[in-house]
Parts: C-alpha cells; structure tokens; sequence
C-alpha cells in the first residue's frame, strides 16, 4: 500500500536572477494505491502528473507532504534507509527505445539487475538464468528467440515488454507506467495494457498508470482509482468508470469532449465542453485554477478555491462549487 | 488569385529503399475540396506517400514507378528540381510531422516567413506579413506577437499552427499534413483539428491528413486509406469505413482502439507485428502474417485494389465474399 497525503513540489525557474519565478508543479496532492491497485492519473502535459510519478518513485523530491510505503513514511527515514523501499517501485518509461542499452543483448539486460537480487538472495549463477527466462515469458516472449538478441531486433511493442520484463526483476511492488504506451505501434498497444492488467492479477503488483489518453486507463482494470490533474491540483477523483462516464468537473468534461469520436460507430455527446480558452499557466490570483477557462465560472469561481471533496448525489470527490453531470462521452452507436 | 482545390490522382505508385519497396503500386484519388486521412502503423509507407506528392522522397529513397497528377500542376514525379522547388509552398503546402522541431530556432517566425517569400520571389512582402497575420488570427492567435517569437517562446500547439500558417500562407491550394497532432494534448489537439476543418473549408482546399491515429482522421477526414506494409488495402468515405470495415487489418485496428465507453473485452490488441521494409514479404499479401482470414492463394499472390461500390479494398478473402 503507498499513500501520499498533502504532496507540495515548487520548481524554481533558472535564468532570471531578479525575477525568481516559480513554478508550482503540485499544490498539495493526496493518494492511496492498495496493494495490487491500479491508479491512474490523468492530465494535460505540465499538469504535475509525470512529477508526481517521479516522486513515488523516488526519483524526485518534494517540499511538503508525506509518502507512506507499508506503513512506514519516507520522511522518517534517512535516504539511504529510503532505497529498498523506492526500489520495489519500478518506473516504465514512455520510450522503449531509449530505455535499453543498444550494445547489450536482452539477456545482458537483465542479468545486470538479477546479479544483485541473487546476491541478495544467497542464489547462485543458474537462478539467473531461469529467473531471465522466466521474466521474460512472464511479459509474453519467447525467451529463446529473445535472449540473445538486440534492442534494435526488436519492435517498439516487443522493447516495451523487454522494459517491463527488467522491472519485474526486483519483485516490484508497483510498476510506475509513464505514458507507457503512446509510443507503442497503435496495433500492438492493448497488448501492453492487458499485460499490465495481467501482470496485477497473476503477480499482485499494483500498476499506476500515467497518461494524457484517458481511455487507455481504462485497460489497466476497471476497479481502478482515476485522479485527474489540473495545474498540480487533483481536480476529480473516482473509480475509474464512474469519472469516464459520469465526469461532473468541467475541467473533466472539456477533456472528454476532446476525445476524437469515430463517426460512423460512435455518437458524440450531446453537451460537449470546449474551454474558453488555452492553458495559460501565468495565471494565478486565488480563485479556482481552471475558472479562467470555464465556461460555466461564476464570480466565486475566481475569488475562492474549492478544495477536492465529496457533495450530495455525487460518487467521486471533485473540487468543483458547481458539479453537474453533462452528456460529454461519445456512445456505441446501436446497432453496430 | 482566386485558384481552385486541385485534384490529385496518384497512380501504380512504387517508391523503393535500396530497392526494398516502402511504398508498393499504390493508387488512390483526392477528389477536389476534400479532406482524405491516411492511416498507417509505424513503417507502413505513409510518410514516403506524403513526400511522393512533392517528388520529396529523400536518397536513397527513389520514385520507381507510377505517377503522381495534380490539376494545373502536371506530373510531378517528372519534374526537374527547379521546377518542382517553385510548386513547393507555392501550390503545395506542406506541414511537417515534427512542426514542433521543423522551425528554426535561430529565428524569429517573422524572419522566416520573409525567408519563404524571398525564395519563392513574392515582392509584396509587407502583403505577405499581412496574410499571414490574418491567418494567425483566424487560428486564434496574436499574429504579430507570434511573428517577433522565436520557436522556443512557442507552446506546441502554437507552432503546429506556425507551420499551418507556414504552409498556406502563399496561397497553396492543395495541403498536405504529416501527423499534425501528435505530440499534442488532447484539448489542444481538438482545437488544431478544429482549425484544419475550418481553414480548409474557407480557403477552398484539398487537404490530405497522415496519421498514425484513426481518431485523428475519423474527426476531419470525408475519405480514409488505410495502408500497411507499403500497400494501401483498403480506402473509401471514413464514416463507412468506420462502420463496416471490409479487409481484416482495417478491422484489426479499429477493434484496437481504446475506446471511452462500451465493453472492455471487445477491445483486442492485434497479434503479430507490423512488418520493417526489410521484412515486409516480397510476393503474397503483405498482411497475412497476421490475418485470420488467411488462404493458400495468399502466400504467392498479392491481392489486388478492386472497387466493390464507394469502397476499395486489396484483400482475397473480400473478393471470394463479394463473389459468393
């Protein structure tokens, strides 16, 4: 189980010496993955989402807040205690191209990570061995055709699976897949997803699963938690369908309206919501994060910000003064 | 100078790598004044397409076989270097996959717009800085802000529009986009789409949109072509391709599409992996590594474009259906 309660994280810009601007990344972030969960966070680039990853993985620091890993929190621990901790939580990065050293054969790959669990472990050189294989049969290859060979041999689905496989390693408890498949050949991508949600099923681990393509969240298991993101502000939070279908947030909503219907088989909503305008970031004078671009703001939305919460009627927690369902999400045409 | 949206017919078009075709016998129509979106996976051939209509292909990428005929311009595959740099940007407009990395970074967007006009000998340059203010403008953006920026100074979404204005600005009429949204989110991509529909139902223009994402075409595009592995196996209007797709790769992809809404399990990845030029077979269908309609007759005969109503599809297993 991870948890994350009140998660701050300020950049501050480089360059102007005078002008020390700052750029608020997370404004105070709460979480909870269960152990063999899956989260989602959902987003716009810039909104927080990779950062927030980051720091679960413990790849990056933050200001204020506490990280919570099996009940023990990060902050009472000295870095170095910190590190087996951080290493059951595995990162996928989104290129699979760069994520593999190019001179070394898949089996090369993997040793080097394996050598350290035997050593750990008390086992010897033939564990490696079976546990490369086995690894890699784990994430759906073929270990004989696959060992010996080089990134380049191989597809941007199969070099995927290779990143996947080198996690699993080190037995993760969480596997931290940051636009894990937006890369990936559009033909091969539920692939990947099904095997993340596989891998949850046979292994326990818990995946999070970062993306700006909401529906592929859907994939990694439909019992999962959505967290959408706005400007470093969680904005909606819920299982992962009741947010799909029901989205109360504005902010939710524009983005669902965003989402290409393929016309023919789908019907768009009827209420779509388009922001009034861009993602302007210089903005910030009190008031809710996203009033500037609603369509629906009122004077309250920009004097006062709501907080992330529960109202009546309503599932999920949003921090909206104004929730409201609309008809947003494209349905299957009947019929076909 | 009012022109007209050309048409363009592409037709027994093979572009060769090394002799390893990219793109293979490949025919397809743009009728005037439409929006035709090409579909293709990484490697199938959709960007060498593209270029073809420039007579762009890079060395040691070659135009082997076929013609590319646009209206009031001619065969461009036959045309010499000088002649064809002067239709580039003039009469086609090009914007390039990566217009987020495709400007120069040296220089102010205004500069490399009088750039554009001195090389294509425009003499009313204060005209041109006009025109295209007012197409920045009309894409929702401050057009002399945005000329005084430097590429850097510009979110993603506001190049991609850069490189519309770009491409349009000395009043091309015939568009082509090479994955105009990629690398966009999802609002921002919404809105370039938005833009692409509209500028191009103003000015009167013959767009053609490639892409990885059916998505992308499914929102703008009147035509789809899939291709894959070089060959184009199936086209015709999107709405019905969509709906009913004939060959079994169309249906693969479309069936592994994520979707928002409906049953998750009817979702499904495609088996197999889509083919490199090295390994793209050299006889038979290029798809049928991965077809569950597989037959003998697909190993050592390459199936053939034939038209069954608004629809063309390459596909033996269609054929003996039709035929039935």
């Amino acid at each position: 189980m991870i948890t994350g309660t009140g998660i701050v994280k300020t950049f501050k810009q480089r360059g102007n010496v005078l002008d020390k601007r700052e750029v608020r990344a997370l404004r105070g972030v709460d979480f909870s993955i269960p152990k063999g969960g899956a989260a989602s966070f959902i987003g716009e680039s810039g909104c927080g989402k990779t950062t927030l990853g980051r720091i679960i993985a413990g790849l990056e620091t933050h200001d204020e807040g506490e990280i919570v890993i099996d009940d023990v929190a990060m902050s009472s621990l000295k870095p170095k205690a910190r590190q087996p901790y951080f290493r059951r939580i595995q990162m996928i990065h989104q290129d699979p191209y760069s994520a593999l050293n190019p001179t070394r054969t898949i089996f090369q790959t993997l040793q080097a990570p394996l050598r350290l669990r035997a050593r750990q472990t008390g086992r010897d050189g033939k564990w490696i061995d079976e546990r490369a294989s086995e690894v890699l049969s784990l994430v759906g290859l073929d270990p004989g055709s696959v060992l010996g060979r080089y990134p380049h041999q191989l597809s941007g689905g199969m070099r995927q699976r290779v990143v996947i496989a080198r996690a699993l390693t080190v037995d993760p408890e969480m596997l931290v897949a940051d636009e894990a498949v937006s890369m990936i050949d559009v033909s091969l991508r539920l692939g990947i997803l099904a095997l993340l949600k596989d891998l949850r099923e046979r292994l326990g681990v818990a995946v999070l699963f970062i993306t700006h393509d909401v529906a592929t969240a859907r994939y990694i298991g439909d019992d999962g938690d959505l967290y959408v993101i706005y400007r470093g502000q969680v904005i909606e939070h819920g299982k992962v369908d009741t947010v799909i279908s029901d989205p109360v947030h504005p902010y939710t909503q524009s983005l669902l309206s965003a989402i290409p219907v393929l016309h023919g088989l789908e019907q768009p909503g009827t209420q779509p919501v388009v922001p009034l305008s861009g993602l302007d970031e210089s903005l910030s004078d009190g008031g809710c994060l996203f009033a500037r671009r609603c369509p629906f703001h009122t004077e309250r939305c920009t004097s006062e910000l709501p907080a992330l919460g529960r109202s009546e009627g309503v599932p999920q927690e949003h921090a909206c003064f104004y929730p409201e369902r609309r008809d947003v999400v494209a349905r299957p045409m009947s019929g076909v | 100078m009012s022109k007209q949206a050309p048409g363009v017919r592409i037709d027994g078009l093979t572009v060769t790598y090394n002799n390893l075709p990219a793109v293979r016998n490949v025919s397809l129509e743009l009728p005037p004044g439409t929006i035709t979106g090409i579909v293709g996976e990484s490697g199938s051939g959709k960007s060498t397409l593209a270029l073809s209509l420039l007579n762009a292909v890079q060395p040691p990428g070659r135009i082997a076989a076929g013609s590319v005929e646009i209206d009031e311009i001619g065969n461009v595959v036959e045309f010499a270097a000088e002649q064809i740099r002067r239709v580039r940007g003039s009469q086609i407009g090009y914007v390039f996959q990566a217009a987020q990395n495709s400007l120069n970074p040296l220089k102010t967007v205004g500069k490399q717009l009088l750039d554009l006009g001195r090389s294509h000998g425009v003499e009313d340059l204060r005209g041109l800085v006009r025109d295209a203010k007012d197409l920045l403008g009309r894409m929702g953006l401050d057009g002399a802000r945005v000329l005084d920026s430097h590429q850097h100074e510009l979110s993603g979404g506001m190049r991609q529009r850069v490189g519309i204005m770009l491409a349009l600005v000395l009043n091309a009429h015939l568009v082509v986009l090479d994955e105009p949204t990629t690398a966009l989110d999802m609002i921002t991509q919404s809105t370039i789409l938005k833009i692409i529909r509209e500028v191009h139902e103003e000015r009167g223009l013959t767009t053609l949109v490639i892409t990885h994402d059916i998505g992308v075409v499914a929102e703008v595009a009147d035509r789809l072509a899939v291709m894959y592995g070089g060959r184009l196996v199936e086209q015709g209007p999107t709405r019905e391709v969509l709906a009913s797709p004939q060959h079994p790769y169309t249906r693969g992809l479309i069936r592994a599409i994520p979707r928002l809404t409906g049953d998750i399990d009817e979702a499904q990845a495609l088996p197999g992996r889509p083919p490199t030029l090295a390994t793209v077979p050299a006889e038979g269908c290029v798809f049928r590594e991965r077809c569950p309609l597989r037959m003998d007759v697909c190993d050592t005969v390459d199936p053939a474009a034939e038209a069954y109503g608004t629809r063309i599809v390459a596909c033996h297993a269609v054929k003996v259906k039709e035929h039935a």
